[in-house]
């Protein structure tokens, strides 16, 4: 039982909630809260604050649909059910050598849970590559630039920062860091280029997102292909991920 | 109160409340959610005797009060459960009901065979009736002589209890019912989800991977009730009801419209204690609705047994204070 204690609209039709739980604010960055909303099912979605200190938690989404919609209108005050912390979060990453950061929409939020765990253990400066449709989309720039990140913005309209996609900033900066660890969330489009630009390295970190049942690895609805311990086969994301190595994910 | 159901071939539930088959994974799943010793029993994820990869993504769908699923009975065989699965099970304090599936009738015979060699489970449930598969599956529960064959192979296998999850997907469900009845099993399960779609108009497609799916849900229960209802008049092995139950009181409809126990599976998705609330919650409503004992409810509502009926009877036959027999 999490009560809403701030609430903020940072884009149209994405809203911030903040609550009270101190052991959702214990959560692993990239990890995911699984809410009650209205329908059958609850809503999976990532942390983009954790703060243990105070016991606070936020969770940032878009409205999508009804369940959304729904939660996007609950107010302070309002306390919320809400399963978790769930899945598997991001790896820490070893801070002597150089990390990125690559968000694409509603996939930069757990970023910044990251970013706000990590920044202060990093050797390197950190990069931030965020990307969005157009310029009022772009999610939690201000924040990723307050931790001393270097913060590249994208947008497909070109309506802010450099006209395209996260890919092309992405492979600069590979090309300056060989040795780069990359953790990256948003549209499967987006993940599979960052696969495909990242060749063959290792620390290629990906959180997935996709339609959830249960949020604990029963019923085997949210599932995407990938190689497993016993080969190619279907992986939860619930559980086995939502985090996923590049090698562990197989895209079509 | 006591809650106790027995079943045939000596299968006691300490009450009559089962996490049904799909929805509660293999079982350590909810290990750190729900108090499975609490629980009735707990019917398993359907097993096959080889490992089977499931449908494509998406495999699920909200529809009002509903939920359309087209998991496709992925799992990992009955020899990793039994390995893997089955010693967390053996502890748990309930009752273990294993679901089988299976392509031919001799997929369901093996998988009874392995079951029936490994301590631990106390029932089988034979799945005929799942709509997410290509073959076998369905078919086999949409005519009565391939269910019948179905549960005459499992049984020639196992001295265990033996449950057949029947379909609504199928013009006469009594008839499934009465043809595996007679050809040995123990028990009905009643239903399984009901065959349907959507489409995501966003994308212009099918929004299951797996393109139809089954409805399971509350939207489901009246379906599911009504054919409890006529099945229990149909049949004399128990039934074991589903559908859509989400609260004490639709555990109650279920039991009244002749199901001994009920199992309870996707309210359990958004709320995973639901059951444990049901089981405390249900003595004193069986209690406030004027019963003693939990087998009294069972089939209250059927022909002949209703309230409705005695209440007519009794007004027939006995003379009014004024004199006038009615």
């Amino acid at each position: 039982m999490a009560p809403i204690i701030k609430r903020k609209v940072p884009a149209p039709d994405h809203v911030e909630l903040w609550v009270h739980s101190p052991a959702l604010a214990g959560a692993t960055p990239g990890q995911f809260a699984h809410v009650v909303t209205q329908g059958m099912l609850r809503r999976p979605i990532s942390f983009s604050r954790l703060d243990v200190d105070t016991g606070n938690a936020a969770i940032l989404f878009q409205v999508v649909g009804t369940g959304t919609r729904w939660l996007a209108n609950q107010e302070v005050g309002t306390v919320l059910d809400i399963l978790g912390p769930l899945g598997r979060g991001f790896p820490v990453p070893d801070a002597h050598r150089p990390w990125c950061l690559v968000g694409g929409g509603v996939g930069i939020p757990p970023l910044l849970a990251a970013a706000s765990q990590w920044t202060g253990a990093a050797q390197t400066r950190p990069a931030a590559i965020l990307g969005a449709r157009s310029d009022s989309l772009v999610l939690l720039e201000e924040e990723f630039r307050q931790l001393g990140h270097e913060v590249w913005v994208t947008t497909d309209d070109g309506s802010r920062g450099t006209r395209g996609t996260v890919i092309g900033p992405l492979a600069r900066w590979l090309a300056k860091n060989p040795q780069g660890q990359v953790y990256a969330c948003g549209p499967t489009a987006m993940l599979s280029a960052v696969v495909a630009i990242s060749g063959q390295r290792g620390d290629v970190w990906l959180a997935l997102e996709q339609r959830m049942g249960c949020g604990v690895g029963a019923c085997l609805a949210c599932v995407v292909f990938g190689n497993g311990p016993e080969g190619p086969g279907y992986r939860r994301v619930c559980t086995d991920g939502p985090v996923f190595s590049r090698e562990e994910l197989i895209f079509p | 109160m006591n809650l106790a159901v027995s079943l045939p071939r000596g299968l006691e539930l300490k009450n009559p409340i089962i996490a049904a088959s799909g929805t509660f994974g293999f079982g350590p799943e909810y290990a750190s959610l729900v108090d499975m010793s609490m629980l009735g029993g707990i019917s398993v994820k359907g097993l096959s005797p080889d490992p089977w990869p499931g449908n494509p993504p998406p495999r699920v769908w909200e529809t009002p009060m509903g939920l359309l699923n087209s998991i496709g009975l992925q799992n990992h065989g009955v020899e990793v459960f039994c390995q893997q699965d089955l010693p967390f099970l053996r502890d748990i304090g309930t009752r273990i009901i294993a679901n089988i599936i299976g392509h031919t009738v001799d997929e369901y015979r093996q998988v009874a065979a392995r079951l029936s060699r490994e301590p631990g489970i106390d029932a089988l449930e034979v799945n005929i009736s799942c709509p997410n598969i290509k073959e076998g599956g369905m078919s086999f529960g949409q005519d009565p002589d391939q269910a019948a064959q179905v549960m005459a192979a499992v049984r020639l296998e196992t001295d265990l209890p033996v449950m057949v999850k029947i379909s609504p997907n199928t013009t006469y469900p009594v008839e499934i019912a009465e043809a595996v009845e007679n050809s040995g099993a123990d028990m009905i399960s009643a239903i399984n989800t009901l065959v349907g779609m959507a489409i995501d108009v966003k994308h212009r497609r099918p929004a299951l991977g797996g393109i139809t799916g089954g409805l399971s849900g509350p939207a489901l229960k009246p379906i599911a009730l009504r054919i409890v209802y006529e099945v229990a008049q149909a049949v004399k092995i128990p039934i074991v009801g589903m559908g859509g139950i989400s609260s004490a009181v639709d555990v109650v409809e279920f039991l009244m419209a002749g199901a001994s126990a009920v199992m309870v599976g996707t309210v359990t998705f958004q709320y995973p204690r639901r059951m444990q609330e049901i089981v405390a919650e249900l003595p004193e409503i069986i209690k406030e609705l004027g019963f003693d004992r939990l087998q009294d409810v069972v089939g209250s509502a059927l022909p002949g047994k209703s309230n409705a009926a005695h209440v007519m009877e009794e007004e027939c036959q006995l003379p009014r204070p004024n004199g006038r027999v009615l």
